[in-house]
């Protein structure tokens, strides 16, 4: 599945975008495991060390625009975007 | 057991020349905690002495107040408030600068100092430990406030002196003014205009007291777990990319105002962004600077490749948008010139940006002239940044118009123009899209300062959940909680950076602020403190002539937005009437009653 990635994801992985291995359409949570076997050097700054969650202030946007929640199944047509909620400046 | 810290308050008339230490009680701390809210508390003071107050009269008052863990081992937290009433919006400005000065006003033995009157001639106050003294500006007028801070650490033949100053556009009242101190501003409100009217370039600190703290070993034992959170994954946004990361993300959520708000997606935005600058390391430079005491060090700033690093122009989020997409324009040197320049001038970048766009609108719209200067002052000219900064300091052409900020612009070109002035209560909006934001939209609408993100930062609900629908018991709640919590943070202060290294903010700031200031509470009572000033804003704001009319946003708003995933969104105004009226009820505000104080006061 492709994801975008913003912020510390990006520059973690050094790419604006990955591919993560998925058998199909995923869960968030199936995601964030999928996603720290594949690029654990997120592992500590972006997801949690179990594995289990993001860790604030990251967050899995559809398209920038909708948070799925946990047990919504998405694909790569949702345009799935690893960002961190904005603020201050 | 009583306060243990700096308890002091400096006055300084500058008519007079008459000085005053007092002190001040434990209650008073135990009120207003220090920071904004001691400050906000002196303010209340002289405005029910003087009523109305002229802005940049010798009746306004400037205000520091130091944050109450400054100058102890807590990190993040060598911080002052600065308040004063606000040549822009006429309503209070209460803000925060950071680093050595913030922390030496303690070794002063002072817990504030209140500036009031004019100076017959060009000043600097000197606050020499237990000395005070006011001295000639001399050599410093028309200085920057980086070389202001040079030329008088010659002049005292020491290095440590820490000094605030204004630069040039506070010495010629531009409404929009900063106030700096080690590199950083007191930006917004203008109170450098204020400042300047005092004809007071700097304040100079020396102070070698001692700044006790109640509890040793428990201040050391928490501050190390913060200190240790501090350097984690709670604040590597902040570290490694600074807060210039924001402006990728919003464009990707549609959501980054654009062209003085005519969009929310700019289309040059890529070539903006600080990352970009970071990831051309060929191109730029990166240099890394950060407050005294604070582990984050967050202002990444950049430079291009050849240049003098002195030109360095710190990249946060809402300068870079300023200057950028607000501008239309995408060319990264010209927007850091442009930061720099405003750094040298004593600007606030966001007021000026934001004037700038109003500027350029009002050009398209033939409202003014379009070549005033040299080059066309149009949307995507990167040209007209630096001669319409220049412009807008000497107050020439059309500089003249735009030093007095979005509303007194609007005001003077009339009801044609009133449709694009982007601003609340005076001050410019902020780079955020308040049409996507609705939570944001009340925040702002109701906010104390105007236009303000750093008091009115509910906008984590709409972005976290953008889709979601929430009730508006929720959204105000939230709103509120928002407001609360700033006023903590910005009381006790603490950088707001370092929100992510508290697993539950009010009970460890309480464990905290005991432990600090020897004075017992308990997480429900500092969040009553919070509320109790944010009581105190309100009624300086009514007794400054405040009425429901002023709560209020830019009719812009409430027209849709043209492009983008959003298009066709707008704040509605029957949804904000029916936010704001849970509000007023949820925070007990008597509108009648509001109107009954400013008659009042008018007899």
């Amino acid at each position: 599945m492709q994801l975008e990635l913003f912020g510390m994801a990006r520059e973690l992985v050094g790419a604006p975008s990955v591919d993560v291995p998925m058998a199909g359409p995923a869960t968030l949570d199936a995601l964030i495991v999928a996603l720290a076997r594949t690029y654990p050097q997120l592992l500590g700054t972006v997801i949690d060390l179990d594995r289990s969650v993001l860790i604030e202030p990251n967050v899995l946007l559809l398209d920038g625009r909708r948070a799925p929640d946990r047990t919504e199944t998405f694909d790569e047509s949702d345009r799935p975007c690893l960002l961190f909620v904005p603020s201050g400046g | 057991m009583m306060y243990a810290g700096p308890r002091e308050v400096l006055e300084v008339d500058l008519t007079t020349r008459v000085t005053r230490r007092y002190a001040l009680d434990d209650d008073v701390f135990a009120q207003t905690l220090g920071g904004v809210g001691l400050a906000v508390w002196l303010i209340e003071r002289y405005v029910e002495k003087q009523g109305r107050i002229d802005p940049l009269g010798p009746e306004n008052p400037l205000v520091f107040a130091a944050g109450p863990f400054a100058s102890t081992p807590v990190p993040a937290a060598n911080k002052h408030a600065l308040a004063t009433i606000s040549p822009l919006t006429g309503f209070l400005n209460e803000g925060l600068s950071s680093s050595h000065w913030s922390a030496v006003l303690r070794r002063c033995g002072l817990a504030a100092l209140v500036i009031e009157g004019v100076a017959p001639d060009w000043s600097i106050l000197v606050v020499d430990d237990g000395d005070v003294r006011i001295e000639p500006a001399g050599d410093v007028l028309a200085m920057s406030p980086r070389e202001t801070t040079k030329r008088l650490r010659e002049r005292f033949r020491d290095r440590t002196l820490r000094v605030c100053a204004i630069g040039i556009a506070g010495e010629r009242g531009v409404r929009f003014a900063s106030i700096e101190n080690d590199g950083r501003q007191a930006g917004r409100g203008g109170s450098g205009a204020v400042m300047g009217s005092k004809r007071l370039k700097a304040i100079a600190l020396r102070g070698h007291g001692d700044v006790n703290v109640a509890n040793p070993k428990r201040v050391a034992a928490i501050s190390a777990i913060l200190r240790d959170r501090a350097t984690g994954p709670a604040t590597a946004k902040y570290r490694i990319l600074g807060t210039g990361a924001n402006l990728r993300v919003l464009q990707r959520m549609g959501q980054l105002p654009t062209r003085n708000f005519t969009g929310a997606i700019f289309e040059g935005a890529e070539r903006i962004t600080p990352e970009a600058a970071r990831e051309s390391r060929a191109a730029f430079v990166e240099l890394r600077a950060g407050c005294a005491g604070c582990p984050v060090q967050c202002e990444h700033m950049y430079v291009r490749r050849g240049r003098d690093r002195r030109a360095a122009a710190a990249s946060e989020y809402e300068s870079v948008w300023a200057f950028g997409p607000n501008c239309g324009i995408d060319d990264l040197d010209a927007v850091l010139d442009a930061i720099a320049l405003c750094d040298e001038y004593g600007l606030d970048t966001i007021s000026t940006g934001a004037t700038i766009a109003f500027g350029m609108e009002a050009a398209q719209r033939g409202l003014i002239a379009g070549d005033a200067f040299a080059t066309p002052l149009a949307f995507g000219n990167s040209a007209v940044l630096r001669p319409a900064i220049e412009a807008i300091v000497s107050g020439d052409g059309v500089g003249g118009l735009l030093q007095m900020g979005v509303r007194g612009a609007a005001e003077r070109l009339g009801p044609r123009s009133q449709g694009f002035a982007m601003h609340v209560k005076g001050l410019e909006l902020p780079g955020y899209e308040p049409r996507t934001l609705p939570t944001y939209a009340l925040s702002l609408a109701v906010c104390t300062r105007g236009a303000c993100h750093n008091r009115a930062a509910s906008y984590d609900l709409d972005l976290r959940r953008p889709d979601a629908v929430f009730t508006d018991e929720e959204r105000v709640r939230t709103a509120i909680a928002a407001e609360d919590e700033a006023i903590l943070w910005d009381s006790l202060v603490l950088c707001k950076f370092v929100r992510g290294c508290f697993v539950d903010f009010a009970t460890e700031a309480a464990e905290l602020w005991s432990a600090v200031s020897g004075l017992d509470m308990e997480a429900e009572e500092l969040r009553l403190r919070a509320q109790s000033t944010w009581a105190r804003k309100r009624r300086i704001n009514a007794r400054l002539g405040w009425t429901a009319a002023d709560d209020t946003l830019p009719v812009r708003l409430f027209e849709p937005i043209c492009d983008g995933p959003h298009a066709g969104r707008c704040v509605e105004a029957k949804k904000l009437a029916t936010l704001q009226k849970v509000y007023e009820a949820e925070r007990g505000i008597d509108r009648r009653c509001a109107a009954a104080q400013a008659a009042i006061r008018e007899v």
